[in-house]
């Protein structure tokens, strides 16, 4: 039934149903629906930022000194950092393409939480006063 | 870097880091560099020599100092500070530096330079002790970079010596 569902979902099938269905899901994912960058996402991200500020600040380095000019070494590392930022700090789409699939609803009702503990020191109590 | 603003942070960290790094190479970069300096100063003329009512002679030049010190700029120059000390030896101390005059170099384009002065400092001995003295004439420099480890060097000429008499 789920397995369909998703399927349909992808597909854009909307039906009332389906919109129903959608909905609840995305509550009870909660957490992937907010994330705007995932994992791999974030660690792309990071190597990209490593990678490109690493490049721009030798290439700042070797243009600075070849020209003599630390003011242009300071200008192309700064020009760097900015486009670094544009690229990393924005939640651009193309971090977001490895959504994380959680488990459907219907395997949390089949294995439903522990009941809480107070039942059980209650007897124990009890069985103590006698 | 889940949010907005811890990349923020990160990016920011590591980029301060690395511009860190890039000061420090640009410092080591300046050991490359092997300034020959050459100055040359005359002392064209003693205005007056004479001992001051406490007893403490004082003498007043007129100096020509020539100077190139263009090699000492590098990329990572911000100035130079020269100054031109007399040194001599009395019997108390066995070294006096005595400051006579003193310039910033702002760029590489007035590193090489002469100037024709009175010293700018006075040229006041602590006792009596100039008359006839023989002294060297050293010009130091301070070399400030940019960024990192700042160099000072300096050149000694001899051979210059004061009158025997106050005139």
């Amino acid at each position: 039934m789920t397995v369909d569902d998703e399927s349909i979902d992808l597909k854009a099938g909307l039906t009332l149903v389906h919109t129903v269905e959608a909905h609840s899901r995305t509550k009870q994912i909660g957490l992937s629906y907010t994330l705007p960058m995932d994992w791999q996402g974030q660690k792309q991200a990071e190597l990209l930022m490593q990678i490109i500020l690493g490049v721009f600040a030798v290439a700042a380095f070797v243009v600075g000194y070849s020209m003599g000019s630390f003011q242009t070494m300071l200008l192309i590392y700064a020009g760097g950092v900015g486009l670094t930022t544009l690229f990393i700090v924005p939640n651009w789409p193309f971090f977001n393409r490895h959504p994380l699939n959680w488990l459907d609803p219907v395997e949390v009702e089949r294995h439903p939480k522990p009941k809480p503990q107070p039942l059980t020191s209650k007897k124990k109590s009890s069985s103590k006063h006698k | 870097m889940h949010s907005f603003g811890y990349r923020a942070n990160a990016l920011l960290t590591f980029a301060v880091t690395i511009l860190a790094i890039l000061c420090a190479f640009a410092s080591l970069s300046d050991n490359l560099n092997v300034p020959n300096p050459s100055a040359h100063v005359q002392v064209l003329s003693i205005n007056w020599f004479q001992k001051q009512p406490n007893g403490n002679d004082e003498v007043s030049l007129t100096l020509n100092v020539s100077a190139d010190l263009q090699s000492m700029f590098t990329w990572n120059t911000k100035q130079v500070f020269v100054f031109l000390a007399a040194e001599y030896e009395t019997p108390q101390n066995s070294l006096n530096q005595v400051s006579l005059w003193d310039g910033i170099i702002p760029s590489k384009e007035h590193a090489k330079f002469w100037t024709h002065t009175a010293n700018k400092y006075r040229f006041i001995d602590q006792g009596s002790n100039l008359r006839g003295k023989e002294f060297n004439l050293t010009l130091h420099w301070h070399v400030m970079p940019k960024t990192g480890k700042m160099f000072a060097d300096k050149i000694v000429m001899t051979g210059y010596r004061l009158p025997d008499e106050y005139r």
